[in-house]
């Protein structure tokens, strides 16, 4: 069997996502870089062919072609034998999958604006900054009462994919302009989040150590 | 506030050894920092080669190093290593201006403006972190929220009260106009359910104070 195909763009951050999550879960992953920006060949007719919505990432795996950010990273993760992302934990499980949503409905003005700001596609990028921040005052509220319950990762006591579907929005904010001034639990659950065996960063997140 | 003062700027133990994090206090950009043997540093958030944020490099024992060229400073500010020169024995002149500092009730404090000499702050009781909480609102209207708690009195920076939870100790940082950030402490030996409890009365202080502007 060989290894699952991601059509990738290194700064895209869903591209990212996807790559992290393989490196974090052990899963190799086959990469075909796109040349997304300033070439635009995700919107190629060879591209549109394999996916109508002209977006990346792209994951190909057997039978399959997926499109859906979410739905690449579950794959990836599951693909893991030994499941260390996705554990069976039944309340576990509905956390991830409640933050899981909550990272594509509600993150989605995170991606907007740090696309407006690196890639110039057009957009209200003070009125998305403002939205990520409001998200990202969510996510710190959350991560300050899991620090007093003494739970270190959004899920529970381990770190999740929850966790680094959440990761690159507050990792990337001072893209668009968002400092991390304000949310210091935030802050150091990233900390956190860095220390996981594979972790791997993407231009924009900082290799310190 | 006018004059100088000392200001908090972070819970104590949000600063771990070896991490810095950048704030701002009536609009300074700062960068706090904890060397790797436990020292808080409070300093101007700009590297004098480039002017990027201090804030964003990195820690290494007891320097600080910054993201966009590596340049290594001491924990006195002064610049020791240029990475892109490893030859050069460096000028003593390149240096990253110092806020005084210190630690004590939980917080860690700075005296504020850039080059005070604010006497020394008077050590505050055994506090335990709770959390540090912005608000969109201006410095008054938040302090005024604070007087309507029983038994609150605002002394410099510091407010202390006794909420339904129990007595707070809340250092006050205005960060600017319409934001300001509230450190909050309370008693050692409160519980989990008590420190979840304060949290619920600070954040829903903060939905009343950013709904008055709002209104």
């Amino acid at each position: 069997m060989s290894a699952p195909l991601l059509h990738n763009y290194d700064l895209d951050e869903d591209c990212y996502r996807a790559r992290l999550v393989a490196a974090c879960s052990g899963v190799a992953l086959d990469l075909r870089n796109v040349d997304m920006f300033p070439g635009a060949e995700h919107r190629s007719d060879a591209y549109l062919r394999l996916n109508p919505l002209g977006t990346l990432p792209i994951l190909q795996d057997e039978m399959l072609v997926l499109t859906q950010p979410e739905a690449i990273l579950r794959r990836i993760a599951a693909l893991d034998p030994e499941r260390r992302l996705m554990p069976e934990d039944s309340i576990i499980a509905a956390r991830i999958d409640d933050w899981l949503a909550f990272w594509a409905q509600h993150l989605a003005p995170a991606k907007a604006a740090r696309e407006i700001a690196l890639m110039a596609t057009p957009g209200d990028l003070a009125a998305l900054s403002a939205r990520t921040a409001r998200m990202l005052r969510v996510m710190e509220d959350h991560m300050t009462h899991q620090t007093i319950r003494g739970l270190g990762f959004f899920a529970g006591p381990e770190l999740t994919l929850a966790d680094l579907a959440l990761f690159p929005a507050f990792a990337l904010s001072r893209d668009h302009g968002l400092d991390h001034d304000a949310f210091p639990a935030l802050r150091l659950w990233a900390r956190r989040v860095r220390l996981t065996p594979g972790f791997i960063t993407m231009p924009g997140i900082p290799d310190y150590h | 506030m006018t004059g100088t003062q000392w200001v908090p700027l972070a819970l104590a133990r949000d600063i771990t050894p070896g991490t810095s994090a950048g704030t701002v206090a009536e609009g300074a950009e700062i960068v706090v920092w904890r060397d790797t043997d436990g020292r808080a540093h409070v300093w101007e958030d700009r590297c004098p080669h480039r002017g990027m944020k201090m804030s964003f490099g990195f820690v290494r024992g007891d320097h600080i190093a910054c993201l966009y060229h590596g340049w290594e400073f001491d924990e006195g500010g002064t610049c020791r290593k240029i990475p892109a020169h490893p030859e050069l024995e460096v000028p003593g002149s390149i240096c990253v201006a110092r806020y005084g500092c210190t630690e004590t009730g939980a917080m860690i404090w700075a005296a504020l403006p850039l080059g005070a000499e604010a006497g020394e702050l008077p050590a505050l009781p055994d506090a335990v972190p709770v959390r540090s909480i912005t608000i969109e609102a201006g410095l008054i209207s938040v302090a005024n929220m604070l007087l309507n708690e029983e038994n609150a009195v605002i002394e410099g920076a510091l407010a202390t009260l006794d909420s339904a939870h129990g007595p707070l100790a809340i250092g006050v940082q205005p960060i600017r106009p319409g934001a300001v950030t509230l450190h909050i402490a309370t008693r050692p030996g409160a519980s989990t359910e008590t420190l979840l409890a304060i949290c619920d009365w600070a954040e829903t202080l903060r939905r009343t104070a950013e709904k008055e502007i709002a209104a």
